[in-house]
C-alpha cells in the first residue's frame, strides 16, 4: 500500500494510485505560525490587521467584512495609500518556535508541512473596499487598482519570505475565491491582466524556495481560468464546484493540474445531512471524474465540515469508492 | 449616430463619465426625456442578456448600471410625476439568517434599470418585514427574495409563504445559488431567475 504522499504523487502524475486521495489528508496545516491575522469568533466583531471590520453573527457559517458607510475602509481607490497600510509580517525567531516544532512533529511519510494563506489578493481588494466598488474600479481606476494589487503582492511576498525562512513549508494552501458558482467575477482577460502577474510572483517565489506543491482554493466556477492557474504554478485547484465540467477539464488539463472537489458542500453539509446523501454524491463524483488528476472532496476550504460528522462521512464514502474502483 | 443612440451605446459599455453629458446633449437636441430613458432601459436589457450568456461579467454589468444611474440623474427633474415608464415598486431583500448581499445588489440594480422603483430592505430580512414594506410603499408590484445558502432555504420558503398568505396583490420572484425553478414553484413563488440579467427580464414579464 502506498503512503498518502506516494499515492497523491501517483494521482498528480497520472501514475498508478492504489486508492483515492481522501480530501485534505495529505496536508498538515501548521496554524501555530506567528500571524498578524485577526479573526472574529462566532458572535464577535473585530477590526482586523488591515483595519477592516469583520463580523461573525451567531448562526452564520462564516464571517463577513462589513461594508456599510461607517465601516468601509477604502473610501476612494485613487487615494488608496491614505487608507491602506499593510500589517507587520516580521516576527522574532522565538515567535516561530512552536510552528517549527509542530512542523517537525508531522508524519512526513504521509503528510506535507502546509502553510495556510487567506485571504488572497483578489479577496483583499474587496475586503478593503466592498465587492461592487472593487469590481467597478478595475474599469474606472485601473491604474490605482494595479498599484493596490502590487502593494498587496509585496505584502504577500514579505510574509512568504518569513514562512520559507522559518517554517519551510512543503505545501502552500492559498485561498482566493475568483468566482461565483456559475461564473468568474472577472473576465478571463481582466484576470490575466491584473492577477496572473501577481500570482506568478507569489507562487513562483514559493516554488523557488522549497515548496513542492501549490494548492489553491476557489470554491467557484473557474474553468476558464485554468490555463492561468497552470501558468502561475498551481498544482491542485481545491474547491472545484460541480458547475465546472470536471471530467472535461481533466481530459484537457490533466498532467498539468489536478482538480480537488467535485462535491458541493451545500448539497451534503447541512443540518439534515445523511450518510446516504454523502455517499451518493461521492459515488457520482468518483465515477464521473476517475482515478487520475482528481481528488474527491467537498468544496469547503479546509479539512472540516460546517455540521459535525459530514467530513468523516465524506472520508468513509471515499474509502467505499476506493474499494469499488481500485 | 444620433445622440440618443450614442447614449444607448455608451450606457452599454459603462461610460459613466460620458453618459450624463450625452443625455444632456440628447435633451438639447429635443429628444423627450421618456425616450432617452427608454433607450437606456433597452441598453440594460442588452447588458442583462450578455451577462446571462456569459459574454460579460459582473464589473461590466456594474459600470453599465452606474452609467445609466448617472444618466437618470440628469433626467430625473424632467421625469418628476411622469410614471409612464415605471413598472411599479419592487421590494427586495435577502431572507432571514442570510447576510449575502452582492447577488441581491446586482439583481436590484438590474431590476431598477428595467424600470422599477427599488426599495431595498438589505440582508437578514424577516418574512414579516417584506409584508410590512409592501404595505408601507406605494404601487408595489413585485417582491424579490434572495437566499444564498442551503441552510436559509427554509427562510426563503417562509418569506414567500408569508407574503402569499398576506393576500396582498404582488408577484414574488426568488433567486440565489441553491434555488432551482422546481424549488421556486414548490414554495409558491411566481417566478425564478438564475442570474441578475434574467431577473430583470423575468420581473418585467411578471408585472406585464
Amino acid at each position: 500500500m502506498l503512503t498518502v504522499k506516494q499515492n497523491l504523487k501517483e494521482v498528480l502524475t497520472g501514475g498508478n494510485p492504489d486508492r483515492f486521495v481522501k480530501q485534505f489528508e495529505f496536508m498538515q496545516m501548521i496554524m501555530s505560525v506567528p500571524s498578524c491575522r485577526i479573526k472574529p469568533a462566532i458572535g464577535e466583531e473585530v477590526v482586523n490587521e488591515w483595519g477592516v471590520t469583520i463580523r461573525w453573527p451567531e448562526g452564520q457559517l462564516g464571517s463577513f467584512p462589513v461594508h456599510d458607510a461607517d465601516h468601509i475602509l477604502l473610501k476612494d481607490i485613487t487615494k488608496w495609500r491614505d487608507y491602506v497600510k499593510a500589517p507587520n509580517v516580521v516576527f522574532p525567531a522565538e515567535a516561530w518556535e512552536k510552528a517549527i516544532a509542530d512542523a517537525k512533529a508531522v508524519d512526513h511519510d504521509n503528510q506535507y508541512v502546509t502553510a495556510f494563506i487567506a485571504p488572497g489578493v483578489f479577496e483583499l481588494t474587496h475586503y478593503l473596499m466592498g465587492m461592487e466598488d472593487a469590481l467597478m474600479s478595475f474599469y474606472e481606476e485601473p491604474e490605482a487598482m494595479a498599484e493596490l494589487i502590487d502593494y498587496i503582492t509585496e505584502f504577500e511576498l514579505a510574509y512568504a519570505k518569513e514562512l520559507v525562512t522559518y517554517l519551510k513549508p512543503e505545501v502552500i494552501f492559498h485561498h482566493d475565491d475568483w468566482g461565483s458558482q456559475i461564473s468568474t467575477f472577472l473576465s478571463p482577460a481582466m484576470f490575466e491582466e491584473f492577477f496572473l502577474p501577481a500570482y506568478k510572483k507569489i507562487y513562483g517565489f514559493y516554488k523557488e524556495n522549497g515548496v513542492e506543491l501549490i494548492v489553491h482554493h476557489s470554491d467557484s466556477y473557474a474553468a476558464t481560468l485554468v490555463p492561468y492557474m497552470i501558468e502561475m504554478g498551481i498544482d491542485i485547484w481545491q474547491g472545484v464546484m460541480t458547475t465546472n465540467d470536471i471530467p472535461n477539464m481533466i481530459n484537457e488539463y490533466g498532467g498539468q493540474i489536478t482538480f480537488m472537489g467535485g462535491v458541493h458542500s451545500g448539497v451534503i453539509d447541512h443540518p439534515d445531512w445523511t450518510k446516504e446523501q454523502v455517499e451518493e454524491e461521492f459515488t457520482r463524483a468518483c465515477r464521473e471524474c476517475g482515478k487520475l488528476y482528481f481528488i474527491p472532496g467537498a468544496c469547503q476550504g479546509m479539512g472540516v465540515s460546517s455540521f459535525p460528522g459530514v467530513y468523516e462521512a465524506s472520508d468513509a464514502a471515499i474509502d467505499k469508492m476506493s474499494k469499488e474502483m481500485f | 449616430m444620433s445622440k440618443i443612440q450614442e447614449v444607448k451605446a455608451k450606457v452599454e459599455i459603462g461610460k459613466t463619465k460620458l453618459v450624463p453629458g450625452l443625455v444632456q446633449e440628447a435633451l438639447d437636441e429635443g429628444n423627450a426625456p421618456g425616450e432617452i430613458l427608454q433607450a437606456m432601459v433597452d441598453s440594460m436589457s442588452v447588458v442583462g442578456e450578455k451577462f446571462s450568456s456569459g459574454e460579460i461579467f459582473v464589473p461590466e454589468m456594474l459600470i453599465a448600471a452606474k452609467a445609466m444611474a448617472k444618466g437618470v440623474d440628469v433626467l430625473r427633474p424632467l421625469l418628476a410625476g411622469d410614471t409612464s415608464a415605471s413598472l411599479g415598486t419592487c421590494i427586495i431583500g435577502t431572507v432571514a439568517g442570510d447576510l449575502h448581499d452582492i447577488g441581491k445588489n446586482l439583481v436590484s440594480m438590474m431590476i431598477e434599470s428595467a424600470g422599477f422603483t427599488i426599495v431595498d430592505l438589505g440582508v437578514d430580512v424577516p418574512a414579516e418585514r417584506f409584508v410590512e414594506a409592501i404595505k408601507e410603499n406605494e404601487n408595489v408590484t413585485l417582491v424579490a427574495c434572495s437566499g444564498l445558502l442551503t441552510t436559509t432555504m427554509p427562510a426563503l420558503k417562509e418569506a414567500v409563504q408569508t407574503i402569499k398568505a398576506s393576500g396582498l396583490d404582488v408577484k414574488v420572484i426568488v433567486g440565489g445559488a441553491p434555488v432551482t425553478p422546481e424549488y421556486a414553484a414548490e414554495i409558491g413563488a411566481d417566478g425564478f431567475a438564475p442570474d441578475a440579467g434574467s431577473a430583470a427580464v423575468k420581473a418585467k414579464e411578471m408585472v406585464a
